[in-house]
């Protein structure tokens, strides 16, 4: 249709940039992803000596410990989602369609919710509402009975408020972009305002509201630091993942890569289900009536509002805790009454290569996810053909992929010759890369399938080249995206957690690492301290783009 | 009244863009079946036809947007389907307008200007005059997303038309405009394609805006050309059924009736309605008949009746009605026609030379 298929096309096997382009997304893919995870499948399949067995397979399914593992991590992940759904349209609803006084500050929580720093979170929930937690004690002294915040419903609860920005930004994009007039064709044909809602609004949304709901779950059911801090006994695939990996004696590499990859399968189906849902559901909007946001009075006002900043600030509550802990003071790891700066001179002191370290992979890791993310999107976007939907199937793998299987295959792949990288800088990069590429690829494809072709046709029927009006023409229209997109790779970079956690040695240790091993050390002070600078760092590249892109929140998606 | 009209007929020989058998699959739909036609240099050669028949799919074929399953395309005698669309010089404005939305009007219209590398001082003379044409100078520092859907489509027809290229395609241009912009932006478009001398293919719905605008009129039906001819031709010698209806209104009736003789091979008669007339009452040549009256409206410069007649129900124009003239439904009327006005279509819908009828 495009330039890219003209070029696709006619004139031979002219190897065009596109062509290049789609055979250094499959190298990448072959060598960062199918081989380890080629090895992966490898492991679970062997035992110590090396032969052949199902015995892991077997034990998934007779074992009651794994069999509730695999029912519980169901049900947090459909929990999870129900959560997050609520509040993220809610969110979305309110922030989209009202006016809402300091939109930009409950816009900056809801990604400060996002950018909590794994572990701090679940900590902080403990803080206040665990069985010692300041807000539980308080009630208690008042007299009111509240249960401590462990079991599944601490997790239904945390996750609901750290998953909805998923919801609450991909939705909200979407109903700003649904176009006035098929609202008012409809009122105009006699609905009424709920019915409108159900039947137009709703179908047109439900693609990001599905993709939100996605994101939530997946996340939901990879996630194993919540879990692990307030579970108490309730065990997901992932916790018992980790715990047949990382156990001292006895550790279990088969098992834990089976439970993985059974953790892979389940995603895999969830995101071809939400595929197929949102398969129908595809529009592009010309851009011509956008909708306005009404002014409520009165209750009306006072009950939007309410709801809006109760979730923002319950969303945001992990870092303000972290932000809160950072300045109380310590006497080395254990706090004293008053606030210092104790904590922030202890980093300046030791951990400054720590903060380096985690600057420089993140940033590195960015620059890689931007622009072949953003090159590949293109490809998956515009051309149409059964290549580029398998490239866009094969990349849906590392979408789904828990850190902790990013980190083992890595092991497996690159610890011996022909490539090894074990303990350098570029294999936590490029697990960092491969594990945030699928983002960046489908934000800018989505970006690029609501500019439609025939923008970039008109350019290139004015005389630009293909090349020439994709960056004139195409690139200003999805650059909000792109930036975005990195912003969002930035912030999920420095956070990232759980495949550094395998990957790291003692000469490239990051902020979360470190953060993981303070809290495991009781080294509270520290942990809160670094997460403060985590967030500061996520909070000022978020801001940036804001800055740099002269926009409100919507262009952030 | 119109000086171009003296050329007609005479661009028929000469080939510009060339385009034979051309053919394009979407899957198991054939959007274009086997088209084949030439376009002359300065010529206005409009594309008619009902929605879906693939006007827009011949022309993103020509422009290079859409990949033709078979067939040939040449340009001033070069195969235009070896060219990579953005050499190929051939401004199209699209049905969908396709406006940039992250430029301003002044900056759309300048965009293909800024491509061909022409002096600054140059190309804000052109944008001024593209927009003054398209009546769009007070809006030229705004943003699309802030301007209406007629005029974010002048913008499109000031950007394709700027640039002067060697064809210009437009695809519905004036879609979405009021009747009086219509009118004035399509001599603008004529005026202009006139004087830079370039083809140009034009594709309407508006079958009157065709007849006034066309050098030639291409009728086409499912992805094939029905006829090719003068505006003179489609509406007075329609080669099909098809083109008949299609191209103004048609009265249809069976072999036998009006006490027309049967002539083999004639399966349907056709007859403009403004062939039709109303005789004096009482008088009985062999071409009059009585009819009822259905319906009469009054149009000013012409008056309109639906007669039913002899199991038929038939639509008559009556030029210049005098001002007394009203008919009211339900009364009996003699109807007169020229037996030469007469068409005939054969049973697959062809039309059939009928000289001894007459
Ligand atoms: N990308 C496509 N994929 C499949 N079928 C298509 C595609 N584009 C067009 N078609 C089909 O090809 C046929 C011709 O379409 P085309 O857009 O050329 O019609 P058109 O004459 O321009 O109609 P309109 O006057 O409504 O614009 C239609 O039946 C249409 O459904
Ligand atoms: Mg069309």
């Amino acid at each position: 249709m495009s330039a890219v298929a003209f070029l696709a096309g006619r004139g031979g096997w002219r190897p065009d940039f596109w062509t290049l382009v789609a055979v250094a997304a499959w190298a990448i893919l072959i060598v960062l992803l199918l081989i380890p995870l080629g090895l992966v499948l490898v492991s679970s399949v062997r035992d110590e000596s090396g032969e052949l067995t199902l015995a892991n397979w077997q034990r998934l399914f007779t074992s009651a410990r794994y069999f509730n593992a695999l029912v519980n991590t169901l049900i947090v992940g459909f929990g999870g989602l129900a959560g997050a759904l609520l509040l993220g349209s809610v969110m979305a609803f309110c922030m989209a369609r009202i006016q809402i006084a300091g939109g930009r500050f409950v816009s900056i929580m809801a990604i400060l919710a996002l950018v909590s720093p794994p572990f701090i979170g679940a900590y902080s929930w403990i803080v206040l509402f665990g069985s010692g937690g300041i807000v539980r004690q308080t009630l208690m002294g008042w007299g009111i009975f509240m249960p401590p915040i462990y079991g599944l419903w601490g997790i239904l609860i945390v996750f609901a408020f750290k998953f909805y920005p998923y919801v609450y930004l991909l939705t909200s994009g979407a109903l700003a972009n649904v176009n006035r007039s098929l609202e008012e064709a409809a009122e105009n044909l006699g609905l009424t305002p709920f019915q409108r809602v159900m039947k137009i609004s709703f179908p047109l949304v439900l693609p990001a509201l599905s993709a939100g709901g996605l994101l939530a779950l997946i996340h939901a059911i990879a996630d194993f630091g919540t879990p692990r801090l307030l579970g108490r006994g309730f065990n997901v695939l992932a916790t018992e993942a980790y715990t047949a990996y990382s156990a001292e004696i006895g550790s279990n590499l088969g098992m834990a890569t089976t439970l993985s990859l059974v953790l892979i399968l389940m995603s895999m189906i969830f995101v071809f289900i939400q595929r197929y849902m949102s398969r129908r559901n595809v529009y592009h909007s010309n851009l011509i009536n956008r909708p306005e946001k009404i002014r409520l009075r009165g209750f009306a006002s006072v009950a939007a509002h309410a709801a809006v900043y109760f979730i923002a600030l319950g969303g945001a509550m992990p870092a303000i805790i972290a932000a809160i802990y950072s300045v109380r003071k310590t006497n080395g790891p254990v706090f004293q009454p008053g606030f210092g700066l104790e904590s922030y001179s202890r980093i300046i002191a030791t951990l400054g290569d720590v903060v380096r370290n985690s600057l420089l992979f993140s940033g590195a890791s960015v620059l890689l996810i931007v622009v072949i993310g953003t090159l590949i999107g293109c490809l998956v976007a515009r051309r149409n053909t059964a290549h580029s939907s398998l490239l866009d199937a094969t990349l849906m793998v590392p979408y789904v992929m828990p850190g902790i299987v990013v980190g083992v295959a890595f092991i497996a792949a690159f610890n011996t010759p022909p490539l090894v990288m074990t303990g350098t800088a570029a294999i936590i990069i490029l697990s960092v890369f491969i594990r945030r590429l699928p983002y960046a690829v489908r934000s800018s494809a989505a970006a690029l399938r609501q500019v439609g072709p025939s923008v970039e046709e008109a350019a290139i029927s004015l005389g630009y080249s293909p090349v020439q009006a994709f960056l004139k023409v195409t690139i200003p229209l999805i650059l909000p995206g792109i930036v975005a997109g990195a912003m969002l790779s930035f912030v999920t970079a420095v956070n990232e957690l759980s495949s550094s956690l395998v990957l790291y040695v003692g000469g490239t240790i990051t902020m979360p690492v470190k953060i993981y091993i303070a809290i495991n050390d009781g080294d509270y002070g520290t942990a809160a301290s670094l997460s403060t600078i985590l967030l500061v760092l996520s909070g000022s590249a978020i801001y940036l783009a804001f800055r740099l892109l002269g926009r409100d929140e919507r262009a952030l998606l | 009244m119109r000086n171009w009209a003296r050329g007609r007929g005479f661009f028929a020989g000469m080939a510009y863009l060339n385009v034979e058998g051309a053919i394009k699959h979407y899957g198991a739909t054939t959007a274009l079946n086997g088209v084949s036609f030439t376009v002359a240099k300065g010529e206005f050669f409009t594309l008619l036809g009902p929605s879906g028949c693939g006007k827009t799919t011949l022309l993103r074929s020509i422009a290079g947007f859409s990949q033709l399953s078979a067939g040939r395309v040449t340009l001033d005698g070069t195969d235009l389907l070896a060219v990579p669309p953005h050499k190929r010089d051939i401004g199209m404005v699209f049905q969908d307008y396709a406006i940039f939305p992250h430029l301003t009007v002044a900056d759309n219209v300048a965009f293909g200007l800024k491509a061909r590398k022409i002096a600054a001082s140059e190309i804000s003379d052109r944008v001024a005059e593209a927009l003054a044409t398209v009546r769009l100078s007070a809006l030229s520092e705004r943003l699309p997303a802030a301007l209406s859907g007629g005029q974010q489509q002048r913008i499109g027809i000031a950007r394709a038309m700027v640039v002067k290229p060697r064809l210009l395609l437009m695809d519905e241009p004036l879609s979405n405009l009021d009747a009086k912009l219509r009118l004035d932006l399509r001599d603008e478009i004529r005026d202009i394609q006139r004087t830079i001398g370039i083809a140009a293919i034009y594709v309407t719905h508006d079958q009157e805006e065709a007849l006034a605008i066309s050098d030639r009129i291409c009728v086409m039906d499912s992805g094939s050309i029905e006829q090719i001819g003068t505006p003179q031709q489609i509406y007075g010698q329609p080669a099909t059924r098809f083109v008949a209806s299609f191209v103004g209104t048609m009265n249809l009736f069976a072999p036998a009736a009006f006490g027309l003789p049967d002539v083999p091979g004639v399966a349907q008669w056709a007859l403009r309605p403004e062939r039709l007339r109303l005789a004096e009452a009482g008088a009985s040549d062999d071409s009059s008949f009585a009819g009822l009256v259905e319906h009469f409206t009054y149009l000013g410069r012409e008056a309109h009746l639906t007669v039913q007649a002899q199991g038929h129900r038939l639509v008559a124009q009556i030029a210049a009605p005098p001002a007394d003239l009203a008919i009211e439904a339900g009364r009996e009327i003699q109807l007169s026609f020229d037996r030469a006005d007469l068409q005939a279509f054969d049973a697959a819908g062809r039309r059939v030379r009928t000289e001894r009828v007459a």
